[in-house]
């Protein structure tokens, strides 16, 4: 009985071709991260909107997503159905752990969301303004403890820039890696550390309940309605912002990748994303072809000239 | 099993030698890789280095003592160990490792269970093959279709759309 | 509209029939798949997650608190029965429970669980509602060198799950530690220990470590034992429910777990299962029966299994107050919330009050479902002692491999043109581990409770010491940290003394004083 399932089972599996999912999005992460929330948003709306009948997400984590990234450029190339989701943080990681494969690797089709990081005290700290943060940077480097996410990450780069930007030698900068947004925050709210550098969306609901003071945005321009001011308004000349991407697989024809663009186009004007986007506190920072290009690349050269700044590459 | 009287010969004990040994090995390869490190300029004061170190010593200080342990013969008495069921475990591990990847979820672990259950003296292995088949296929159905859970999937598994 | 009345409306809609449905649906489903050995509350979370989306805001917080608690009950069950721990914070669980149930005592094993994790969710889904506020302004003074102090601590007390060699029980900790070191450093991005091999950068993953060492290292255990492979377990010897002694003995371990691991579950800086080892070394300490510990001591399940609920609970406290998860499963349970549209921070009490109470009368209605559930199913949980060796041993790998893969399930090895995954020869490696380890008389549990403290206590240090900019003496500067200390040599000297002076026989007599 059980044989002649198994022997039916293979000669159909011989006679059928397999079947092919219209997109398999690659999330190079653990299940329930940023990048995993991306992938499956993205698998949603695609769906929904009727773009692509059938897409699945594969979770492939680890190592700032470079693992993923690997495994995506081996098996993937020539690839017109494979997309990976990924980030900022994907460009120091790439750096810091050596990897084999960059995103020169792989075809960038556009940034999908953004945030900026904030600089926050606790409500009870003497710091005022980012005036006051950059004097006693400068009476003392060391003395100002920032805690922001893991090492090489956009939190680290965001305050070694700052360093670096007001004057100060960015490997004077007494940075304390948590292993995410959410510890730091703990860290700063307990009065651990002198100051707290991460996205945004980590401290929103405590600078709301006004636990917390942001001293400023390292955005461009300034939230609708924030009144947090952004560092270029508080006279230090600095923008870092994160930014989510899709990218799709090495080796396509013009053709495949103007297939692959036309669907992404799709998904951010549609009225599902735009739902994900605002029940996700996202902001939609899409941005495709050349432009998207242009700015992963100079992305990619100040990342390699910080980090070998602050000395964690070589 | 690890629950046996002492030793009670108190004789040298020559595989509790070997543990000792491996475990001034690893701490050799912690000290060699540990040396190897660039420390980056900042956070010079506790840097990556410390810990390292601090445990390759602790396992040292240890691999003497169960060299030690090993000279009274103060380990516990052991059985002796019966191979061929351990080989098929190891074995059914190895290639439901080196399957899953190509030929899916199901015909790799139907290979695992099947193993697994001669190496516990239940055969043969063409009645147990098909079981474990048709069990690994459920689970697949159910925790990769119903669950969404990312599982790989072979030829077979993708008759299933 | 004060408290009690938000909780009382919370309550009326949580026991409407067609909620209580969904409950005992979700601690179903939870405790099936929280039940298969190698998927821990973690994975069952995240798996089951989807399934309550489709249900009405109140039906599905509901049934997600089910799941929630299905699934951790699910985990101890397989601990207890089959020495298969699929997460850290069941790992002392089977320390004795699987030594209970050996003897035939699976049932009151499984019966003192399930009723301490009752009554510990109780007490800490009340505190969660009343005092979280408080709680958390408490953790979040504690500091880096707090941090490490509580962990200094940790370590003297661990030496209560060493067994009977101290040396042998201090070197499966540095295993454990050394296996921590691998990875990459959190403080400088640097690659320790790695050799190069992509997939060690993010460390040895606690769940695969624990499910390799015991569930394997187990299986391997037994298939190479002629006499285990012959050895029939007796499902029930006795009674399969708890006697008066049981009762006796369980209640104040139950609490004594409860008080210990909600405020440790409630610190920001994650570790919730540190709590189940400072309830077993409690227990260990306090017990009447010390000579039991090691062979099956009832306390000993009692008390952890408390802890662990209750730091499940406490886990809560930063994540609703702060939006902080601190394990992997409130990770998920956060992007839960998210879904029920419950924003968790210092504004949700104010901002969301109805949500928070129907949240806190769902971990109450769950919570008795699953008692109601599991305590008449407790006959037919020990029935799994008496599938076959060969079916359940090959059922247990099919599952743990299954864990692994659906925790990492990246082919990211490669043997010639075989793509392989990595996470499934790591397993298969600490599984030959945990074997040798068996055999020459190691204890297990002390190797992943070093991969666990030992990340957590070298962070911690060398932030103290960057903050401090290089001052040792921050370390002594606190008075949390110095109470902690205190702690800690008293319970590293007071026992060596007394046994110095009469062989123990004078702590014997102060337990005996105390009842």
């Amino acid at each position: 009985m059980n044989k002649l399932f198994l022997a039916a089972a293979i000669t159909g599996a011989m006679a059928i071709p397999a079947f092919a999912a219209d997109y398999t999005i690659m999330a190079p992460a653990a299940p329930g991260g940023g990048w995993d929330q991306t992938a499956r948003a993205m698998q949603n709306a695609l769906q929904t909107e009727g773009i692509s009948g059938n897409v699945q997400v594969t979770n492939v984590p680890g190592a700032g997503g470079t693992i993923g990234l690997a495994q995506f450029v081996n098996q993937s190339t020539g690839n017109p159905n494979a997309l990976i989701v990924g980030g900022y943080v994907m460009v120091g990681a790439i750096l810091t752990n050596g990897s084999p494969v960059s995103l020169a690797n792989v075809t960038p089709i556009a940034r999908l969301t953004g945030e900026s990081d904030v600089i926050v005290v606790p409500a009870n700290s003497e710091l005022q303004t980012v005036d006051d943060l950059v004097a006693m940077l400068k009476a003392d480097p060391g003395s100002v403890s920032w805690a922001g996410g893991s090492a090489g990450g956009v939190d680290h780069i965001a305050a070694g820039l700052f360093a670096k930007t007001v004057g100060v030698d960015p490997t004077t900068v007494n940075y304390i890696a948590y292993s995410g947004g959410g510890e730091a925050l703990a860290a700063v709210l307990g009065g651990q550390v002198t100051v707290g550098i991460s996205g945004l969306g980590e401290f929103d609901a405590q600078i709301q309940s006004g636990d917390l003071r942001a001293l400023a945005s390292t955005g461009a321009e300034r939230l609708e309605g924030s009144e947090i001011p952004t560092l270029s308004e508080s006279g230090v000349d600095l923008v870092v912002e994160n930014w989510r991407m899709v990218a799709a697989a090495p080796d396509l024809t013009d053709e495949q990748k103007a297939t692959i663009n036309a669907d992404i186009e799709k998904l951010v004007t549609s009225a599902t994303w735009q739902q994900v986007l605002e029940t996700n506190g996202w902001v939609d920072t899409y941005l495709a072809g050349e432009a998207f290009e242009t700015q992963l690349a100079s992305d990619i050269a100040a990342t390699e000239t910080i980090l070998k700044d602050i000395g964690l590459v070589q | 099993m690890s629950l046996g009287e002492p030793n009670l010969s108190r004789r040298p004990d020559g595989a509790a030698f070997v543990i000792a040994l491996v475990l001034a090995a690893i701490a050799a390869v912690i000290i060699w890789q540990t040396s190897l490190m660039r420390v980056p300029p900042i956070q010079a004061k506790v840097g990556p280095t410390v810990f390292p170190y601090v445990i390759a010593v602790g396992l040292i200080v240890l691999s003497i003592g169960t060299a030690f342990s090993a000279f009274r013969g103060s380990f516990p008495a052991r059985e002796k160990i019966n191979y061929r069921p351990v080989l098929w475990v190891v074995g059914g591990l190895l290639a439901q490792m080196l399957l899953i990847g190509w030929a899916g979820f199901s015909i790799g672990s139907a290979v695992l269970f099947a193993f697994v259950a001669k190496g516990f003296g239940r055969g043969p292995l063409w009645m147990t093959l098909p079981i474990g088949f048709v069990l690994a296929f459920v689970i697949w159905f159910i925790f990769s279709r119903g669950l969404q859970l990312s599982l790989p999937a072979g030829p077979l598994e993708r008759l299933i759309p | 509209m004060d408290t009690f009345g938000l909780l009382a409306d919370g309550l009326l809609a949580a026991i409407q029939v067609q909620n209580l449905l969904y409950a005992l649906l979700g601690v179903t489903l939870g405790t099936a798949v929280g039940v298969l050995p190698g998927i821990g509350p973690a994975l069952t979370v995240a798996l089951l997650l989807p399934v309550t989306y489709r249900l009405d805001p109140t039906g599905s917080l509901i049934m997600f608190a089910g799941i929630y608690y299905g699934g951790m009950y699910g985990g101890s069950t397989t601990s207890i029965l089959l020495n298969t721990p699929g997460e850290s914070a069941s790992i002392v669980t089977a320390l004795e429970g699987n030594k209970m149930a050996r003897k035939g005592r699976g049932g009151p094993a499984l019966a003192t669980a399930a009723i301490g994790s009752f009554i510990a969710g109780l007490i800490a889904t009340f505190a969660l509602a009343f005092v979280a506020p408080w709680v958390v302004k408490a953790a979040l003074a504690f500091g880096p060198a707090d941090y490490f102090a509580l962990m200094v601590l940790a370590f003297v007390t661990v030496s209560a799950a060493f067994g009977d060699s101290a040396l042998r029980g201090i070197t499966a900790l540095f295993i454990g530690l050394g296996l921590g070191i691998i990875g990459i450093d959190l403080q400088t991005g640097q690659a320790r220990l790695s050799f190069g091999i992509p997939d060690l950068l993010d460390g040895i993953e606690v769940t695969t470590l624990a499910v390799a060492l015991f569930a394997i290292g187990e299986t391997l255990a037994i298939a190479s034992s002629t006499s285990s492979l012959k050895e029939e377990v007796l499902a029930v010897k006795g009674s399969v429910w708890m006697t008066a002694q049981d009762w006796k003995r369980s209640w104040p371990a139950w609490l004594r777990g409860t008080f210990i691991g909600f405020p440790i579950g409630a610190m920001p800086a994650g570790g919730a299962e540190i709590g189940t080892f400072f309830s077993y070394a409690a227990e260990r300490k306090l017990s009447k029966h010390p000579e039991e510990f090691g062979e099956g001591a009832i306390e000993g399940v009692a008390g952890p299994e408390a802890a662990n609920n209750a730091s499940a609970a406490g886990t809560l406290v930063p994540l609703l107050t702060l939006g902080l998860p601190t394990s992997a499963t409130a990770a998920i349970m956060l992007a839960g919330f998210q879904q029920f549209g419950l924003q968790p921070g210092p504004l949700l009490f104010t901002n969301n009050a109805p949500l928070v109470w129907s949240l806190v009368a769902s971990l109450l209605v769950a919570n008795l479902m699953l008692l109601v559930l599991n305590l008449p199913l407790i006959g037919l949980w020990v029935k799994l002692l008496t599938i076959p060796k060969p079916w359940l041993y090959a059922g247990i790998l099919t599952f743990a491999t299954l864990g692994t893969l659906g925790a990492n399930g990246a082919m990211s090895g490669r043997l010639g043109p075989i793509p392989f995954s990595f996470e499934l020869l790591i397993l298969l490696a600490f599984g030959i581990l945990g074997f040798i380890l068996r055999r020459f008389g190691y204890p297990i549990a002390p190797v992943v409770i070093g991969l666990i403290l030992g990340p957590l206590s070298e962070q911690q240090l060398r932030r103290a010491l960057a903050i401090s900019q290089g001052d040792p003496l921050v370390l002594v500067s606190s008075p949390i940290a110095i109470t902690l200390y205190i702690i800690a040599a008293i319970a590293l000297l007071v026992p060596l003394y007394f046994r110095l002076r009469g062989k123990g026989a004078l702590l014997q007599q102060m337990a005996s004083d105390e009842d």
